[in-house]
């Protein structure tokens, strides 16, 4: 079993929320990618055991939705947004100079494990461009230098 | 009970159908009112997503799609509309946006979807000139099936079909837009027993079957309607025919027996008929000890002179006949004329029993063990009883079931027989101890009916010629039967 | 989090105020005295012609009469019912639910609690997009609050109304924002839309009847139980009253959001509100209402943000995210940024949204190259004409659409891109 049981006791206080089990499916995900990162096969077929699926149900579904990740990144997920708002305030600038701060193309992960970084579409932060989205938290009013100050701090 | 005009003629049809559903079950769907559509299958849940369908609907302003659109009572649906061939040609357009159009090299081509309705009824090619999107190639997506990313169309009724046929799910579609494809999850392979049908309705050439692929082109094939002889469900089918030869089997649309489905088994069943293992030379166990292949006439001749001696000397007692389930009914009939005519009794049906499944896979091995009984053919139980316990010195035999461990097991007491006649369509051991063998021929080779589990009758007719010298079993005996002097007279 | 909108009015008023987040804080400021006014005084018939009265539209981008949708959920029947709250705010320049989330909450979920009594609804659920962490967090807490306090659960106000509410993470898909994606999403699926028949309030969240309704529209709703459907008519226009919260975004001076009365014209909301583009430069064009609503020129600013206006501009106001772009922008550009976003979140399948929104990008894209030619132009309006009103979701319609806008206003610059074989627009933002 890759999934533990404190993430297991979790997934059944998600299932009693919902009419029914399949609803706490996108939570019961996004509690298992918390725990190992990202969503394995294996870890893929354990949850779809707990919601009586099949694994290629359950694939669809992770591979349906930006959030979820099939394959290891890195410690961190840095994501610049380049949506139209963004781009107009620099995004795609700021993500190049982020790309060459790191030595590493978008959709990449850096040597150490320690950042991947890549863009997203719009994250709702249209009236604070450009902005960056670290885990799970929003850094937003970038400049080039202010960003590539929050990368360095990440451990 | 509701009327629905259609291009201006009336048609009535039940309540509670879509259009497409409607039209399909009116038998005009493509045959008289021609809507195409990729992801509808008349066997399959609604999808919805191809969107070639879409038809126009008197009071509604916007197209519909035909297959998720209800009837209504007084409905007026037009289908040949200029609004209606723009829809077509926008969606065909499109799925041909990143189609590789490689036709030439498709094993598809000649009964391709996309190809036809390209030409019916869109244009010939896409005016993209933007680089296609690249896509796996031979994927192997278990044991029967091979995926090309690239031709999918995203239909889904493979996807469909896994899911609520066989109800094994093996294929999903990951990630979304243009970027989504067809995939199995790791380890988890494509692979149960209906696993070819996706082949089938697959509308383009992105599954293909790994024994069908690049065996012939279609266009060389003639389909000849057929049934499966598997077992006793009777799948009805189209044998695929050229030079002679049986190429494939595909299910041929019965709703009464397999809707539009075969199983994986059967299908593959086709391998039979032009086997290396075809019996197709009649033989006569000769003076030296062993079978020497001579004329139908002359084993039919050697038969009927063995039989005669016996009966005459120890009267019909002696004789027992076992039955096949994979003869027709008027190769069943004729056996009993001969039977009847001789006075023999001790008559019995040797079928092999295996799995079955609540789909279509039935547990007897046979396509007439219903047929058979139907005309008397008990089990062989009794037969086989009376031949341990040396009660008979004569046996003809149909086919080679009776070998199986559920009867004989092997043909072991058979070697104590004065008389063995085999009637059979493949060699089999019970050649080490016949006396007389007669070549019989696939339900593919001759005409005649069967009759399924259920009681259905169905005809066969010759699909290909036959192996060698080999003779319809009702013929084999009629001939034998006349030999003997039993023949009633309507016997041919 | 987040700043303060630049203006305010009833909605974002005390979003300033940190105490308002709170139960108490919100309670202090007359919170929750609507909903129980609702739930004591008037029957669910009365607040369905109540908000049917007041004009309320919904503000997630289609501007239908809430309480029309509220009134076609079924009243009887044993099977329980449900509300979702659409939270999935994803449309590139819209970003106001966001605020109504983090510092709104309570406000909003009284908005559900009236809507719940209304149309007699056993839960909602509160669907946010996966990405809003804080705001599902800060709305997590709300909704415990109000467990706590006996305003959602059994008995609510002593008046034997059960309700509860379950806040609900999306996972990254646009297309969850379209009412049946985000659905099937809920109910752990791709989010891909439903082909109707059946509709939502037949056969919504997990089969049942169902209603949806944007973040911002329950928000509006305790301010017109409080005040009454003539108070609430008294901003906006006459076909679109309140208020509505505005995001701005692009080269202004001062982007940010402003809660203004509907129909505050769109050259206002630039030039005075947002103080118009830095450095003294001249707008190009404006798209008044999220991505997918077409653009206007500078020359049609002039015009009422409402959506009985915008229309006859061939535009619409969409989810209010005005999206600004200077004089120097390439609008190539910007057509290769949207048919990007729309190809990367079409949920596949549609042929004409799945193949079209490909190859719309990759057109664009080959003309800002340099390698456009003699008739891409038609040949990329011919391909929004086959994607429009074909498929099961307005997806495909919303991909089309700033497409054909950025053509209807902008050909010139297609054009240009075409002649010169390069892109004509050396200072525009980068791509």
């Amino acid at each position: 079993m890759v999934i533990s049981e404190e993430a297991r006791a979790a997934i059944d206080g998600e299932i009693a929320r919902y009419p029914r089990k399949r609803g706490a499916l996108l939570p019961a995900l996004h509690l298992v990618q918390k725990e190992l990162g990202h969503l394995s096969p294996e870890a893929t077929r354990e949850v779809a055991e707990i919601f009586e699926l099949r694994p290629v149900e359950v694939m669809e579904v992770i591979s349906f939705y930006n959030m979820f990740h099939a394959r290891a990144g890195g410690r961190h997920h840095v994501y610049v947004c380049t949506n139209l708002p963004c781009s107009l305030r620099g995004a795609r600038g700021l993500l190049k100079s982020l790309e060459a701060h790191l030595g590493i193309e978008a959709g990449e992960t850096t040597s150490d494990g320690r950042i991947t970084l890549d863009h997203e579409e719009c994250l709702g932060a249209c009236g604070y461009a450009p902005m960056l989205r670290v885990d799970e938290t929003y850094h937003e009013d970038l400049d080039e230098a202010r960003a590539k100050e929050i990368l360095d701090a990440l451990e | 009970m509701a009327k629905i005009t259609v291009d201006g003629t009336e048609y009535e049809t039940q309540e509670g159908r879509t259009i497409l559903q409607a039209l399909d079950e009116l038998g005009i769907l493509m045959n008289g009112v021609d809507i195409p559509h990729y992801c509808w299958h008349p066997k399959l849940s609604i999808d919805g997503s191809c969107r070639l369908c879409q038809v126009e609907i008197e009071g509604v302003p916007k197209l519909q799609i035909a297959c998720n659109t209800p009837i209504k009572d007084g409905m007026e649906i037009r289908t040949q509309t200029a609004p209606v061939k723009e829809a077509r040609e926008g969606v065909m357009e499109l799925l041909l946006v990143n189609h590789p159009l490689d036709c030439p090299i498709c094993d598809q081509a000649g009964e391709c979807k996309l190809q036809d309705y390209a030409f019916e009824y869109g244009v010939e090619h896409s005016r993209s000139r933007e680089p296609r999107r690249a896509g796996k190639k031979n994927v192997d997506f278990g044991p029967t099936i091979t995926f090309d990313q690239e031709r999918c169309i995203l239909c889904r009724r493979c996807v469909r079909f896994c899911r609520e046929v066989p109800g094994t799910g093996e294929i999903g579609v990951f990630g979304r837009g243009d970027h989504s494809a067809l995939e199995t999850f790791p380890g988890l392979e494509l692979d149960n027993p209906y696993s070819m049908n996706v082949a089938d309705i697959c509308p383009v050439g992105a599954l293909t079957t790994k024994d069908f692929r690049f065996k012939i082109r279609v266009w060389f094939l003639e389909d000849v309607p057929g049934i499966c002889t598997g077992c006793s469900k009777g799948c009805n089918v189209w044998l695929g025919t050229a030079n002679n030869k049986v190429y494939r089997y595909v299910p041929r649309r019965n709703d009464a027996v397999n809707e539009t489905w075969v199983c994986d088994d059967g299908r593959m069943s086709y391998r039979h008929i032009g086997s290396a293992d075809r019996l197709d030379r009649a033989m006569v166990r000769g003076e030296l000890g062993v079978l020497e292949v001579t004329s139908v006439d002359d084993a039919v001749a050697a038969a009927s002179e063995r039989l005669r001696a016996l009966v005459d000397a120890k009267g019909p007692g002696v004789v027992g006949a076992v039955a096949s389930g994979h003869g027709t009914n008027e190769d069943l009939e004729a056996f009993v004329r001969l039977l009847d005519g001789l006075g023999v009794e001790n008559r019995g049906l040797a079928t092999v029993q295996g799995e079955s499944d609540e789909l279509l896979v039935q547990a007897e091995k046979a396509a007439n063990g219903e047929g058979a009984r139907k005309l008397g053919f008990g089990d062989a139980a009794g037969v086989l009883d009376r031949l341990n316990t040396g009660g008979l010195e004569a046996l003809v035999v149909m086919g080679h079931d009776l070998l199986d461990a559920q009867h004989l097991g092997g043909i072991e007491g058979l070697e104590r027989l004065d008389t063995l006649i085999v009637l059979d369509s493949h060699h089999s051991a019970l050649e080490r101890v016949a006396h007389v063998v007669l070549p019989a021929r696939h339900a593919a080779e001759k005409a005649g009916h069967f009759t399924n589990h259920e009681g259905i009758v169905q005809a066969v007719a010759p699909a290909v010629e036959p192996a060698g010298e080999a003779v319809p079993e009702a013929e084999a005996f009629d001939r034998l039967a006349a030999a003997l002097g039993v023949a009633g007279e309507d016997a041919a | 989090m987040l700043t303060v909108p630049h203006t305010t009015n009833y909605l974002t008023e005390h979003f300033g105020d940190d105490a308002f987040t709170t139960l108490e804080g919100y309670r202090a400021r007359g919170g929750y005295e609507a909903a129980k006014k609702a739930i004591s005084e008037m029957s669910p018939a009365d607040v369905i012609e109540l908000v049917k009265d007041s004009g309320l539209q919904g503000r997630g981008g289609a501007g239908f009469s809430a309480g029309m949708k509220w009134s076609f959920m079924p009243t009887d029947g044993d099977q329980p019912s449900y509300l979702v709250c659409n939270a999935d705010e994803s449309e590139p320049g819209s970003y106001k639910d966001r605020i109504l989330l983090e510092r709104g909450g309570h406000q909003m979920l009284e908005g559900i609690l009236i809507a719940a009594w209304a149309t007699q609804a056993d839960t909602t659920f509160i669907y946010v997009r996966g990405e809003y962490a804080f705001p599902a967090d800060q709305l997590d807490r709300c909704v415990r609050e109000a467990y706590d306090a006996g305003l959602l659960g059994e008995n609510i106000f002593g008046k034997g109304f059960k309700h509860d509410v379950v806040v609900h993470r999306g996972a990254g898909a646009y297309i969850c924002g379209e009412e049946t994606g985000l659905l099937e999403s809920l109910e752990g699926k791709k989010g891909q839309p439903r082909k109707k028949p059946p509709f939502p309030a037949q056969f919504g969240a997990f089969g049942m009847p169902t209603t949806v309704n944007n973040v911002e529209t329950f928000s509006h709703v305790p301010h017109i139980v409080k005040n009454g459907a003539d108070w609430f008519k008294g901003f906006g226009t006459e076909k679109s009253p309140g208020t509505m919260i505005f995001g701005v975004s692009g080269h202004v001076v001062r982007p940010g959001l402003y809660e203004l009365p509907m129909g505050t014209p769109l050259d206002e909301i630039v030039f005075e509100h947002a103080q118009g583009v830095p450095e003294g430069r001249k707008v190009k064009g404006v798209i008044p209402g999220g991505m997918s609503m077409p653009i206007l020129p500078a020359g049609m600013l002039d015009v009422p943000m409402a959506n009985e206006s915008l229309r006859e501009r061939k535009t619409m106001l969409g989810t209010g995210g005005v999206m600004v772009m200077d004089e120097r922008t390439c609008m190539v550009r910007a057509a290769c940024v949207i048919t990007y976003f729309f190809r990367d979140e079409s949920c596949g399948q549609c042929t004409q949204c799945r193949e079209g929104t490909g190859w719309l990008n990759k057109i664009v894209e080959r003309i800002e190259r340099g390698a456009g030619s003699e008739g891409d132009i038609e040949l990329l309006l011919d391909v929004c004409g086959k994607m429009e009103a074909k498929t099961i979701c307005a997806f495909a319609d919303a991909a089309a659409w700033p497409v054909q806008g950025l053509l209807r206003h902008f050909r010139e610059d297609f054009e240009e891109h075409v002649r010169q074989k390069k892109c004509p627009f050396p200072e525009s933002f980068e791509l």
